[in-house]
């Protein structure tokens, strides 16, 4: 299967005009506004998705198989109170607590509504016909029975091809997410279809992935050396979205962290993002004296801590690409961030902006058990390089070479 | 992602995301959140009320294939888009002013050149001295976050900063 930038954002736009059909739906059978949420386009592996999807929450799915157009599965997910709320509207009931037929069949039907909404959105792009089967009702805590005997469902170290949309009604605390698993054939066919480039080899990015995916493992461990405080990776994804979606998916609050640019096969950007409690936490551990918090909050000393941390970690992560692609990547010197999350991802996609509509977001969330430690991590490479990087990839290369990095002793 | 919150009573800023243009009158308020180097262009017509909110992401949408599509994107196809709703919608041309906030440069990456903000302000003041809309006021430039609320009926744009330093600032 090969991909290229072009076919992902007409998928990416299919997605999001299905996403705008199903609200529409929802809002017409229920007189609720909705609006829709980020949508992305993730590539993910199956242990991942199982991760991120249990929130520990009790969960409603309506599934229904594809076929036709475009094969594989597509999965309304609600949280339970979510989809009891929404049945209590449709049979103009209160007080519904469990699902028994009249609500599981009401609750059955806004999932079919909504899946057929997405659904459509990709025919009409598509020009084609896309067959729907029957609703099944499903009701847990795990993927386990919402994704679990999907054919073809990713392994735990299978790289899937993601869909992922959240709508929710203003005003309420009704949200749902949906999920659209494609085939890999089908996809495969789809993209074949569409492609306009040469394209990059699924493979390659796999391949790829699994090398940010030791970068990562790597921040992690720099982290704990460093503070001393225990850390691990969280969630760690590939997005594939549209520039202005990134700056929309950074908390909304003020945040602190370093930026870098990182220049070679591939050159982009790098950012480290800390709330600000984490980041006061950090300097805690990394500075033996007490910090003057005046003016900016972290003086001089803080702000030279977080940049020692940030300058390592992304020696960390950027190392082990280099050493698999078997090039150097050089990065910037450390700019320390303390502003709006929002307002210091938009520089970055404003520069990328003027050559491209999209990027490849590899996200990365890195967390402390216990404690605050909170730390995302967004690595976005110049479209045109990564595509370079990608083709060079030698994939036997990525098993086989060390992506840990050289400490250097740090004063 | 947009939230809206459930103050009963008062309505909520409409959002204003990047790219993203709206035009309103009187005493809604529309409101653009954590601009970096984007720039926030508001063009109001005193006597109607009417005016509108751009969040721009870019200079130059003449020198874009998909301008057309979404003129918010940029700094001179928002400006004109927005002057044209506005126009529509019954505001008088020759009486529009405009305000703008944004623009900084955060960063001093060499790939930036001459700063990505900076870019944007010179493109939409160049676009709004050659429509001969005036700039009545700004606050543009910087290494900070804005985050702007914009009142078409009263033309009053309110600039918040995160750090303490610059706070609140009213155009």
């Amino acid at each position: 299967m090969k991909l290229d930038v072009n076919a992902l954002g007409t998928f990416y736009r299919m997605a999001r005009e299905g996403a705008g059909l199903a609200a529409g739906r929802l809002t017409k059978m229920t007189g609720v506004e909705t609006q829709v949420g980020v949508t992305k386009l993730n590539f993910m592996r199956g242990r991942e998705i199982n991760h991120d999807f249990e929130d520990g929450a009790e969960k409603v799915g309506v599934r229904v198989a594809l076929s036709g157009g475009l094969d594989g599965h597509s999965v309304v997910v609600f949280d339970r109170k979510s989809a009891l709320r929404i049945v209590e509207m449709l049979i103009a009931e209160s007080g519904v607590e469990e699902f028994d037929e009249m609500s599981r069949s009401a609750a059955t039907e806004v999932g079919q509504v909504m899946n057929s909404g997405f659904i459509d959105g990709w025919a009409d792009v598509l020009e084609t016909v896309i067959d729907v089967s029957t609703p099944t009702f499903i009701e847990g805590t795990t993927a386990e029975p919402f994704f679990g005997d999907i054919e073809g469902a990713p392994g735990d170290d299978d790289l899937a091809l993601l869909f992922q949309s959240h709508i929710e009604a203003v005003g309420t605390e009704i949200g749902f997410s949906h999920y659209l698993f494609p085939e890999r054939d089908s996809m495969a066919a789809l993209l074949e279809q569409i492609r306009s480039s040469d394209g990059i080899e699924y493979d390659k990015l796999d391949g790829f992935d699994r090398m940010a995916e030791q970068g990562a493992e790597e921040v992690a461990r720099t982290a704990t050396t460093l503070t001393g405080i225990e850390t691990h990776v969280e969630i760690r994804q590939l997005n594939f979205v549209s520039l202005e979606a990134i700056p929309a998916a950074v908390a909304d609050e003020r945040l602190v962290g370093v930026a870098f640019e990182f220049e070679g096969t591939p050159s982009g950007y790098l950012l480290f993002l800390f709330d600000e409690a984490s980041a006061h936490q950090i300097v805690d551990a990394m500075v033996p004296m007490d910090v003057d918090e005046e003016g900016d909050g972290f003086g001089e000393m803080g702000e030279s801590a977080i940049k020692e941390l940030g300058n390592i970690m992304a020696s960390g992560f950027l190392d082990g690409w280099a050493n698999v692609l078997d090039t150097t990547i050089d990065h910037s010197p450390p700019e320390f961030i303390h502003d709006i999350g929002a307002a210091v991802v938009d520089p970055i996609i404003i520069q990328l902006g003027e050559t491209q509509e999209f990027a490849f977001v590899f996200d990365t969330q890195v967390v402390a058990d216990g404690r605050e430690f909170d730390c995302e991590i967004y690595a976005i490479p110049d479209e045109r390089d990564l595509e370079r990087a990608l083709n060079d990839l030698d994939v036997d290369r990525i098993e086989e070479t060390p992506t840990t990095a050289n400490f250097e002793d740090v004063e | 992602m947009k939230t809206y919150g459930t103050e009963p009573g008062k309505p909520e800023p409409v959002q204003v995301g990047i790219s993203e243009l709206v035009v309103s009158e009187g005493d809604d308020t529309l409101k653009s959140y954590g601009l970096g180097s984007c720039l926030a262009v508001a063009l109001y017509d005193p006597d109607s009320g009417i005016g509108g909110l751009a969040h721009v992401m870019l200079p130059d949408g003449d020198a874009a294939e998909n301008s057309d599509v979404k003129p918010g994107k940029y700094a001179d196809t928002a400006i004109r888009a927005l002057l044209r709703r506005m126009v529509e919608n019954g505001a008088s041309y020759t009486d529009v002013e405009a305000k703008i906030a944004g623009g900084s440069d955060m960063f001093e990456f060499e790939s930036f050149g001459d700063g990505v903000g900076q870019r944007n302000v010179d493109a939409a003041t160049a676009e709004l001295e050659k429509l001969g809309v005036p700039v009545i006021d700004q606050d543009v430039g910087g290494k900070h976050g804005r985050t702007v609320e914009f009142t078409p009926g009263s033309g009053k744009l309110i600039v918040r900063t995160a750090n303490g330093e610059h706070g609140v600032t009213e155009l």
